[in-house]
């Protein structure tokens, strides 16, 4: 019977068929950081006799408030690597660690047609290998932890190709976001999404992490895309994969994870990007996002309106911004800071702007290329690898009432901070509005430099 | 079990888990003592509270729970008191998380909540699966099958347990996966 690449996966790993539609699913990697995961390493210690189920397909992090930025967030950390410790768990600790859903592909923990789970709702990113990958609770990351599975739901399917080839300054951000605001923030919900379709197939890794990231943002189980030569690519020679003939034989083994030609979907959606440009959001989820050259919808959520001090009708390009953040789980690797950094090359910021990799080995890789120096010579701050100010819980917290222009991924009322107003755009979009200090894309900037010259011959 | 008491009304849609309890807020390492922290993320969320200060059924719009993973949603409105929500769809992680919290999530016709918002108290049959107003209307919803059995008696974990032994067999009989 013709499957699907979900329903392959999918298979694959139930353990059990379990009443109401739930189906006792094997876990072959759980990602674990310390905001999530030290609740259910103490409940395992107190009442199951501190016994995992098999501590080999354990990743753990310290990410999200690392450095800790006080006692209680350095007691997390100290939970989590004590566990980690205690039972031999690959930690990534201060100095060689980053946010969860980049680091975890970036040594090599994510393959084709596994099933992932991490406590954290954006593990979604990483379906971009074509693998199951969801966020779930503490409750049922535990139970994956004690018992290998989780009971889950067996979501249904969405197929969305997407044709065309991004161009116009449109980046894979953009295309998140022209998704969930087509599919609405609640639209996916109880759908696991497989993209497909020349505009995918084009994508690097980073990118389909990007566009995967999001997902959840539409209220997706998950996003997938079927592995191809750019996935095999990205994990040949890479550390925790096998290597020479070993891998070559999982790749062979990968390449039978595509949907067949006549699998069924429970709802298909298809896009033509040849026309998108770049998106920026204006309310106060990602769905309420429009073209950055476009106006606040007529029939916009009045609690979102009022959040966000706008009007209907009002433009959003040129919407002053107090500061800027280019980082998260959606947009801190390396392909995000380079485009950052073209934009940012020779130019200044005139708005506090910061920087934040993805992993200490992106920032590592930046550095190399001298992205380091691009950043902070255009006066933005380079800061070390973690979560930052995506969810106001540690530095770079946005004043109440302030406008931050961010390449991450909710702009949920007081996401970055009580009061803050959040726009979602690009790291190339970000760039440009920190340098005008207004909402701008980067096409604005060709006047810039020469201005610059004139201010510098002054 | 019958879960019956007063409504907290949240008229919005879309309240996420960072309303529900902002993320500068999880720093612990347990899962108790956080239903103080109830709503500090949503604007005029500590006053709805202090106005309604013994609800235990929140009413609210479409999309419960969307956002972050973060069972501290659930685990601050059971310590607060909230033993249902009632709303016409909520996100996934959250609905999973509620079943496991004692937090039932009952789902109902849009078209209903406008009259719920405005009801100062309901009536939650669980085993039944029936909601009465105080007008005596009844409205039916369903739970799922399974996690109703860990919403009314707890038991997620220790149901997992007991599956160890199946999921080493099965391990054994069908499948070698990259460790």
């Amino acid at each position: 019977m013709s499957q699907s690449l979900f329903e392959k996966v999918w298979d694959a790993h139930v353990v059990e068929q379990l009443p109401g539609g739930n189906a006792l699913l094997f876990v072959d990697r759980i990602v674990a950081h310390e905001i999530t995961t030290p609740q259910g390493a103490l409940e395992i210690e107190q009442r199951y006799g501190d016994e995992l189920f098999d501590k080999r397909r354990i990743v753990a992090m310290n990410d999200h408030v690392s450095p800790a930025k006080d006692t209680e967030t350095a007691i997390q950390a100290k939970v989590l690597r004590q566990w980690a410790k205690r039972h031999g768990i690959t930690l990534y600790d201060i100095g060689d660690n980053g946010i969860c859903h980049v680091i975890a592909p970036e040594r090599g923990h994510i393959e084709p047609g596994m099933t992932v789970i991490c406590g954290d709702s954006h593990t979604c990113t990483l379906g971009a290998f074509g693998a199951f990958a969801l966020g779930i609770g503490t409750t049922v990351q535990t139970g994956a932890m004690l018992a290998g599975c989780v009971v889950l739901e067996r979501p249904k399917v969405m197929r969305v190709t997407v044709n065309g080839r991004l161009g116009h300054g449109a980046t894979a951000k953009d295309l998140a976001l022209y998704v969930i605001s087509t599919l609405t923030f609640k639209g996916a919900t109880g759908y696991a999404i497989e993209y497909r379709g020349e505009a995918i197939d084009a994508l690097s890794m980073d990118e389909r992490m990007t566009l995967c990231n999001m997902a959840v943002e539409a209220g997706g189980t998950t996003a997938m895309i079927a592995p191809d030569e750019t996935t095999f690519s990205y994990l040949r020679g890479r550390e925790n994969q096998p290597q020479g003939e070993a891998f070559e034989t999982n790749v062979s083994r990968w390449r039978a994870l595509r949907s067949d030609p006549d699998a069924r979907y429970d709802k298909e959606l298809a896009l033509d990007v040849g026309s998108l440009r770049p998106m920026v959001s204006w309310g106060t989820n990602p769905g309420e996002s429009v073209p950055l050259d476009g106006r606040v919808p007529a029939d916009a959520d009045k609690k979102s309106l009022e959040y966000m001090d706008l009007a209907p009708g009002d433009a959003l390009r040129g919407l002053p911004v107090d500061q800027a953040f280019i980082g998260s789980c959606t947009n801190s690797r390396l392909a995000d800071l380079r485009a950052a950094g073209e934009v940012l090359r020779g130019r200044k910021v005139s708005v506090p702007t910061i920087i934040t990799p993805g992993s200490q080995a992106v920032k590592r890789a930046a550095e190399k290329e001298g992205l380091h120096d691009v950043f902070q010579d255009a006066g933005a701050l380079w800061t070390h690898s973690s979560c930052g100010p995506c969810l106001g819980m540690s530095m770079g917290v946005v004043a109440p009432g302030s406008r931050c222009i961010s390449s991450s991924n909710r702009n949920f009322p007081g996401r970055m901070g009580a009061g803050a107003r959040v726009h979602l755009a690009s790291p190339t979009v970000v760039a440009a509005s920190a340098i005008l200090g207004r909402i701008a894309s980067p096409e604005e900037l060709g006047p810039i430099v020469s201005l610059e010259k004139v201010a510098a011959e002054r | 079990m019958i879960v019956e008491g007063k409504v907290l009304p949240v008229d919005r849609a879309n309240v996420d888990t960072d309303q529900i309890i902002p993320a500068f807020l999880l720093t612990g390492i347990t899962s108790t003592g956080l239903g103080v922290h109830l709503f500090k993320g949503m604007t005029g969320g500590p006053d709805l509270l202090a106005a309604h200060p013994d609800a235990s059924i929140v009413v609210t719009r479409e999309n419960f729970g969307c956002g972050s993973s973060r069972e501290h949603a659930a685990w601050a409105l059971a310590d607060r008191g909230i033993r249902a929500v009632v709303a016409p769809s909520f996100a996934r992680i959250f609905q999973e998380n509620a079943y496991n919290n004692g937090v039932a999530p009952v789902t109902v016709d849009a078209a209903e909540i406008d009259a719920l918002l405005a009801a100062p108290s309901l009536k939650i049959d669980l085993e039944a699966e029936t909601l009465t107003t105080p007008e005596g209307r009844a409205i039916k919803f369903s739970l799922d099958p399974l996690r109703k059995r860990f919403l009314l008696e707890g038991g997620y974990l220790d149901f997992l347990a007991n599956k160890r032994d199946a999921v080493r067999s099965w391990l054994n009989r069908d499948h070698v996966r990259p460790g």
